[in-house]
């Protein structure tokens, strides 16, 4: 129960750290860097997740993402292939839940970031893009590492979307906190402290990388 | 040639705060702005760039439009090739100060921007670091960094917005020498915001006065501020005359120093420094006095001839814009004017004691 778990919980977070990672980083720079009328809506949107109960966001994904939803509906009736209750909608529910933080993180970095680096890009004939890889990026990466170890921690961790979205099928879409919950009703003490103790474990290395990622630098 | 014409209004709650209207022409060499804080000078800048966008306006270097509102143009900054030199340099702290270097040059290989980043560096006296870091630099190396970096991308023009106000005395006339220098190496014209009167005589070749959004005078510097042509440029450029030489003799034992001001010669308190050093003199026009006829035996070091070109007044004061070889602006009250009779055309001398000719540079 403990090794399928953790394996199953190191693919989910992995790729949903990855996706959050992009996903995340670029709605921060629009939030961070644009201008448009509707921009602390969709900061508040994107937030959602964050102060949601759980179970509500999983309820809301079914509703978009399950068979009959909103637009499962149309993934049914193309591939007949549903998202719900497979390896994948844990991976789904995990992205949801983190990328409050990873947006949230990725904004304020990149707003701390002083546009006028960008204008001498700019001036110095970059685009945009080489402006944002070569300049913003790298001036951003302390916090925008920082935010990838939160989300990452913030993944891992996640439970209620999850059970609402994937279930709780041993092998297939139980993760570790879902482990430990089934663990502990079951009476498995003995599984469930294993589990808990690898994920404090995490948690506190997550927290001390965070803590050495957004220590200022060391003036010279 | 920069020919600019730009319209812009700022508004606050509706209300326009700030209108800047100027049209200019720049040719090759230095050009000063000059003009209170809030006068536009940024804002002129930032519209060469294409950083802000003027309302209304055509703007061209060489032929080229950047901006013109009859017909919708408007190059973005990364094709307009501006060099931009800010006040705090700016340099990318995650880069050294080859690599800042070599970002802005477009050669292919990344040997070949190496080579001509340490080149423009050692252009600059700064290839020495090469390999630090910005933090590790000094104020006046950054700066040479930044220049070094402004000219990688090859400029059809470079910006300068107040690049040495941050700098030390010292540093500061040394890297306005290097400017100058420089401009005339990369033969681009270089438009420069400055604070410094002292610092526009001395680099300029032609100086632009900005007040309240618009140009109010237009020309050589020593013209622009020793002969301000009514009350508001007189305000906006101070009372005090501005003048650019070089040592020509010193007598120490006598305590004083000759400055060939190229047009007629100033006795000045002695310093030190080498014979043929460019120095700027500044002397307040109301330390001059004026004679309309020659005294003979007097303390004042300094006996200049000149004619009266123009009396700018200004309520209870006047400025008599007078030509003795250089312009010198002499303040006298409306009193002095009336009572000697001083108008446009007439002869008249100056005094200037040696202590009121103060060393700026």
């Amino acid at each position: 129960m403990i090794w399928p778990a953790f394996k199953l919980s190191l693919l989910v977070v992995s790729l949903a750290t990855l996706l959050i990672s992009v996903v995340g980083t670029a709605f921060g720079f629009v939030l961070a860097k644009r201008q448009f009328r509707a921009k602390e809506l969709l900061d508040a949107f994107l937030t959602l997740p964050m102060v949601l109960p759980p179970t509500v966001t999983g309820y809301y994904l079914i509703l978009l993402l399950g068979r009959r939803g909103l637009l499962g509906r149309y993934l049914y009736a193309i591939t007949g292939w549903t998202l719900a209750f497979t390896w994948e909608a844990a991976v789904v529910a995990a992205s949801v839940m983190a990328l409050p933080i990873m947006v949230k993180s990725a904004r304020a970095a990149l707003e701390s970031v002083d546009a006028r680096y960008e204008t001498v890009s700019f001036s110095l004939g970059k685009g945009e893009v080489e402006t944002f890889f070569r300049v913003t990026l790298p001036l951003a990466f302390r916090g925008i590492m920082a935010g990838i170890v939160l989300s990452f921690a913030r993944a891992l961790g996640e439970f209620g979307a999850t059970l609402m979205l994937a279930g709780n099928i041993p092998g297939k879409t139980q993760t570790m906190p879902l482990a430990i919950f089934e663990a502990f009703i079951s009476g498995e003490d003995k599984q469930a402290q294993t589990l808990a103790l690898i994920l404090t474990f995490t948690s506190i290395v997550t927290i001390y990388f965070t803590n050495v990622l957004t220590r200022p630098p060391k003036s010279t | 040639m920069l020919d600019a014409k730009i319209k812009k209004e700022f508004k606050t709650n509706g209300r326009v705060t700030f209108a800047l209207d100027v049209s200019f022409v720049v040719r090759e060499g230095v050009t000063v702005l000059f003009g209170p804080s809030g006068s536009g000078k940024t804002t002129i800048l930032r519209s060469i760039a294409g950083i802000v966008t003027p309302d209304v306006g055509k703007i061209e270097l060489d032929e080229r439009v950047y901006f013109d509102s009859a017909t919708g143009t408007n190059l973005p900054i990364q094709r307009r090739r501006v060099g931009f030199v800010f006040q705090d340099y700016l340099l990318f702290p995650h880069l050294t100060a080859v690599q800042n270097v070599a970002y802005a040059i477009g050669s292919a290989t990344s040997k070949g921007r190496r080579d001509r980043a340490i080149e423009l560096l050692d252009l600059l006296g700064i290839a020495y670091a090469s390999d630090r870091r910005p933090q590790q630099l000094s104020g006046g190396e950054q700066q040479r960094v930044a220049l070094a970096r402004a000219l990688g991308s090859d400029p059809a023009i470079l910006l300068l917005d107040e690049p040495l106000s941050a700098l030390d005395s010292a540093t500061r006339q040394r890297l306005l020498g290097e400017i100058v220098d420089l401009q005339r190496k990369s033969r681009i014209p270089f438009l420069y915001i400055t604070h410094s009167p002292a610092d526009a005589v001395r680099a300029g070749d032609c100086a632009l006065i900005l007040n309240a959004g618009r140009i109010v005078q237009e020309g050589k510097p020593a013209e622009v501020f020793n002969a301000p042509r009514d009350s508001a440029v007189s305000r906006a450029v101070g009372s005090e005359n501005i003048l650019a030489g070089r040592v020509k003799d010193h007598n120490e034992r006598e305590g004083i120093s000759v400055i060939d001001l190229a047009g007629c010669e100033l006795v000045i308190p002695y310093n030190a420094l080498p014979k043929s050093t460019p120095v700027t003199i500044g002397i307040r026009s109301d330390d001059i006095v004026v004679s309309r006829e020659r005294i003979g035996q007097t303390s004042a070091r300094n006996l200049l001839e000149g004619t009266i070109n123009q009396v700018v007044q200004d309520g209870q004061q006047a400025d008599l814009l007078t030509a003795c070889g250089v312009y010198l602006k002499v303040r006298v009250t409306a009193q002095a004017l009336n009572a000697l009779d001083l108008r446009p055309g007439v002869k008249v001398y100056l005094l200037i004691k040696a202590s009121s000719c103060h060393l700026l540079s």
